[in-house]
């Protein structure tokens, strides 16, 4: 059992909780952020012949009911790639998923996001091409934009962590610049890219079950 | 016609020559003709290709007497070459014969570099011989009516078998093999093999075990004996020679009065990036011989390769910086030298290498070798005796290679589809599947059809179709289409190619040297200096540069390790750095200065020792072990030890390796005593324990890389096509992480760790040094700093991790830096 540890942050007054299943709970508004799911990807895979275990699906909404069982959301706000292809069978257990929940859902739409918007609206579904809230701006691949805070995903971050003695670790990050915060993919069959901090950046690691801030 | 009238025809045919064949050849062809399978043991150069393509003809001739009149158009034989380049000459030597005895057969090639037209021709009509690889063969097997083409077939010849048999593509041969013997009953196989450790094993597994092929076959040896002398090239400067280094430039101006004296050098490297630089810095130090001097490596073209060796070939060049890409096949007659840059690793690579030279029967061989570090001489030492006293390795077969098969079943069910009831005994019948049980070949199909064990709700799994009549089919083109363009690669790390951004190909590097590049950097490749563009549609874009550049591009599979052989040579002459200088030989008394160091700080161990150094430096706390059994045992051990000490306290290790010893380095020190007191060499519950370290490691992650790959889990994309198929990208790391955690059981993932045991770790060597360790009196000796012996490793930069502290505690650790962009 995962006794999981969340990092607090404030951003322009704000505050926020950063989860290490990668997901962002807004606290003033009850809102969760949660970037790159990749849903339909394992499906999509195994329908081109390539065995990805099936478990890999489940997964994906176990993490979603876990985040969801932590934090007294509203809303849940997807920054993109929620569904990683066209319609497959993955949509139909989305869909038993979402009708299971009282949570309200939204998706600033990404490259990934190729299905018929009408199919999420049908599903309460709010979309959007980007989404401004106060002086937020939430976009799935990263905006600047003067006078907003942006938050997205698109990235799949990660950084290299070095020790003493020639020590090294790969690990997802949340990607914090001045005026910007990239979240970690959220789903579990998704790769990492790697980033590199510069001086003003700040970097929250996860790994075993923590979200760890990397100070300099 | 009866046997000696045909074995006549080809008496005459060598007389007609000038040339009288050697007892192997004739050997060969009675075996042949009697009906016989068999090994054929010889060299390069030595007329091994008569000896097979005169028997295949003579059968032809005793078959269809009434050739010249009715020919019967179709495939009657097949000679397989692990590589292309051979190819050409193959053909040549058929060609030959088929001309003098004006017989009405014709010869064709099929390889990757044959054109679609061509093969399309081939396909309506095949050759009477065909030259081809074993992942042509594969391709073949995938068409339909496969079954057609083979019918006829009287023979398969298996050169170079020797480099196929240690490898999978000898797997995809294996499976081959048993499906033509069901096709053509009257077919016979041959292998060809230089000399090996296990040659008689290299038939069992060519044939198939206890197969009645198998019974019906013989060995042949080719005894031809080579006179190879070893000849060092000993610096004149010992004290200024370095302790470290892989390159070996120090020794250039050494090398240049060889080349100028002698008609044509080879000069073998380890690995394309050094050669690479040789070719370079011999050029810059020496612009006379610019034209004189040519770079051949496997990643360069295939018209820059063909065009250096027909100019090997017309005594048009001084001299050629290669890799073993010029080791096989190809006969120069010009090379009267051989230059070996760094330890070779094996003893049959530097026999065959040493065999380049001199081909004139009776000739001795020369072979320089050149050390790149001091210890190095140890192994030139070692290689003097292995020469003299003819030890040569094993190559080991591969077992239960599950993603070779699941590849095969797939190659089958895309051309006519196959009955799963026919193909199981044949299956049964390699040498590689020889243990298959019914639930694994259950497993197999189960994971072609429907890609799991169990059949689930909302699954649209697609690959392999059952037919009504059970016949196991492929239906979807683009399945069948994706599956033919992976049969080629049964390789390590994805290929770009490298060309102008104007056109004009230039090369293959792999994926990983150029994503760490940015646009404007320069590289050294092809002899060349390029400046990176940019990378689209898996090509890299370059044009010509002016500017200086060390960066030369690194391919991953360059590492070697020595062979058991070799070890345990190299480890004895190391103990005679103990002895008196009379008896020594000439490279060990080279290394004094170094002796006398070592023995300053430490000691050298003698054969009844085993050393264990720890000292301090920057870098955090060093403890170094000296086993002398080659780098994987030594990587096994490392893992091993590393993951004893890490049960008795929470720690991290960074492990280093080579063929001397291993290094265990941590950010705190190991109590030393208590590895002693805690008896952590043991051989009790050392396979428990090795799986538990493999855990812990990379290891099995990098072995499960073209694992994903042959198995088709992972889709490496169309080569030179632009099509969609980013969202079927995926990399096998990810693969392997999804079934380490939901579905640990699946026989592709457990096939990683047995292939890290049995091929990466060689876990039955560790058993016997673990056992000679038993033996030994361990000296551990804490020095004050870094010693000859340990330079080498402490600076090896590629390294495993190992590690037994909470993964949060140890990014606590290291919140201190951030590391620039790697892998």
């Amino acid at each position: 059992m995962y006794f999981y540890l969340v990092q607090n942050i404030s951003i322009n007054n704000q505050n926020f909780k950063l989860h290490p299943s990668g997901a962002i709970f807004w606290s003033e508004k009850q809102l969760l952020l949660i970037a790159d799911v990749h849903l339909g990807k394992v499906a999509h895979f195994r329908k081109h012949g390539s065995a990805v275990p099936q478990q890999v699906i489940t997964k994906n909404f176990e993490q979603l009911d876990r985040v969801l069982s932590e934090f007294d959301a509203t809303e849940i706000c997807f920054l993109g790639d929620l569904f990683h292809s066209h319609i497959n069978t993955e949509w139909i257990l989305f869909e038993q998923w979402v009708r299971s929940k009282k949570v309200s859902l939204s998706l600033v739409t990404g490259n990934h996001d190729i299905i018929n918007p009408l199919r999420f609206k049908e599903l309460g579904f709010e979309l959007y091409s980007e989404r401004v809230i106060d002086t937020f701006l939430l976009t799935h691949e990263p905006e600047d934009r003067e006078g907003y805070f942006n938050f997205c995903g698109h990235i799949h971050p990660g950084v290299i962590l070095q020790g003493s003695g020639k020590q090294r670790l790969r690990l997802p990050c949340f990607f914090k610049q001045p005026l910007q915060l990239i979240l970690p993919a959220f789903g579990s069959f998704t790769g990492l890219y790697i980033l590199e901090p510069s001086k003003e950046d700040a970097v929250f690691v996860i790994g075993d079950g923590e979200v760890i801030a990397i100070s300099r | 016609m009866n046997q000696i009238d045909l074995i006549q025809i080809a008496e005459d045919w060598f007389q007609s020559q000038n040339w009288k064949p050697f007892p192997f050849q004739r050997k060969t062809w009675k075996a042949f003709l009697a009906g016989k399978n068999g090994l054929l043991n010889a060299p390069t150069g030595s007329g091994k290709t008569y000896a097979l393509w005169f028997p295949i003809v003579l059968n032809y001739i005793k078959n269809n007497p009434d050739f010249k009149k009715t020919h019967k158009k179709g495939l009657k034989a097949i000679w397989i070459t692990p590589l292309r380049a051979l190819s050409n000459e193959i053909e040549l030597s058929a060609q030959r014969i088929i001309e003098d005895l004006e017989l009405p057969m014709t010869v064709g090639i099929r390889t990757g570099d044959t054109s679609q037209k061509e093969r399309a021709r081939m396909k309506k009509q095949m050759p009477d011989l065909l030259i081809t690889t074993p992942e042509s063969l594969m391709l073949l097997l995938a068409s339909k009516g496969y079954d057609k083409t083979f019918k006829d077939c009287s023979a398969v010849v298996v050169d170079e078998w020797h480099e196929l048999l240690g490898s999978k593509r000898g797997v995809q041969l294996e499976l081959a093999l048993s499906r033509l013997k069901t096709i053509s009953e009257t077919i016979r196989i041959w292998g060809i093999s230089a000399t090996i450790g296990n040659l008689e094993q290299a038939r069992e597994v060519l044939l198939g075990p206890e197969s009645e092929s198998f019974r019906e076959s013989v060995t042949i040896k080719a005894t031809i004996n080579k006179k190879i002398r070893v000849q060092s090239i000993i610096p004149e400067q010992m004290e200024t020679f370095p302790w470290r280094g892989h390159l070996g430039l120090h020794l250039l101006e050494e090398v240049i009065p060889i080349i100028k004296a002698s008609k044509t050098t080879l000069l073998f490297t380890n690995t394309r990036s050094q050669c690479e630089i040789w070719f370079q810095k011999i050029l810059a130090a020496h612009p006379e011989l610019a034209g004189e001097i040519a770079m051949h490596h496997g990643s360069i073209n295939k018209e820059t390769r063909n065009w250096v060796e027909s100019a090997i070939r017309n005594e048009s060049l001084k001299a050629v910086v290669c890799t073993s890409s010029l080791d096989l096949g190809v006969d120069f007659a010009p090379v009267e030298t051989i230059i070996q840059i760094g330890g070779p690793k094996g003893i049959a690579r530097f026999m065959q290498r040493a065999g380049r030279s001199g081909h004139s029967p009776g000739k001795e061989s020369v072979i320089y070798f050149l050390p790149t570090h001091a210890i190095e001489l140890v192994e030139a030492s070692a290689l003097q005796r292995a020469v003299k006293e003819q030890t040569v390795e094993d190559r080991i077969p591969y077992l239960n290679s599950w993603d070779v098969l699941i590849q095969y079943l797939v190659t089958l069910a895309v051309s006519d589809g196959f009955m799963p009831d026919e193909i199981y005994p044949e299956v049964q019948g390699t040498f590689c599947f020889q243990t298959i049980t019914r639930d694994r070949w259950q497993w197999m199909l189960n994971f072609i059809t429907i890609g799991a064990q169990s059949l689930q709700a909302y699954d649209e799994y697609k690959k392999v179709e059952v037919l009504e009549n059970g016949l196991f089919k492929v239906n979807s083109r683009m399945v069948a289409m994706r599956h033919r363009m992976q049969i080629g690669t049964i390789v390590s790390d994805a290929d770009l190619v490298v060309k102008y951004q104007k056109g004009g190909y230039i090369g293959m590097v792999e994926e990983y040297f150029i994503s760490k590049l940015t646009r404007g950097d320069v590289f050294t490749f092809a002899g060349r200096n390029l400046e990176f563009i940019r990378i689209k549609d898996m090509h890299v874009h370059v044009q010509n540069s002016s500017k200086k550049t060390n960066k030369v591009p690194a391919w991953m599979g360059g590492r070697l390790t020595l062979s058991s052989q070799m070890s345990q040579l190299l480890r004895e002459e190391l103990y005679t750095g103990n002895m008196l200088s009379r008896k020594r030989s000439t490279e060990i008394n080279a290394l004094e200065h170094i002796f006398r160091q070592q023995k300053l700080e430490s000691i050298i161990p003698s054969d009844h020792q085993l050393l264990i150094e720890t000292f301090k430096t920057r870098e955090g706390y060093h403890h170094l072990f000296y086993p002398f059994e080659g780098r994987f045992v030594h990587e096994a051990m490392g893992s091993l030890l590393g993951y004893r000490i890490s049960l008795l306290t929470p720690i991290t290790f960074s492990l280093a390796f080579n063929d001397y010893g291993f290094e265990l380095l941590s950010d705190q020190p190991i109590d030393m005593q208590e590895v002693l007191d805690n008896d952590l060499f043991t051989t009790s519950y050392m396979h428990a324990d090795l799986q538990k370290s493999l855990n812990a490691t990379e290891m099995a992650r990098r072995k499960f890389r073209d694992i994903a790959v042959i198995s088709g889990l992972v889709f490496t994309g169309y080569p030179n096509k632009q099509l969609k198929v980013k969202h079927l990208q995926s990399s096998s790391s990810l693969f392997f992480e999804v079934f380490r955690d939901f579905e640990p059981d699946n026989l592709l993932f457990q096939q990683a760790f047995t292939e890290t045991f049995e091929h990466q770790l060689e876990e039955g060597r560790l058993q016997q040094a673990l056992e000679r360790i038993a033996t030994q009196e361990i000296v551990w000796m804490d020095c004050e700093q870094p010693t000859p012996l340990s330079f080498p490793i402490i600076t090896d930069r590629l390294r495993e991790k190992l590690s037994s502290e909470k993964l949060a505690d140890r990014i606590k650790k290291m919140t201190a830096k951030l590391l620039k962009k790697g892998r």
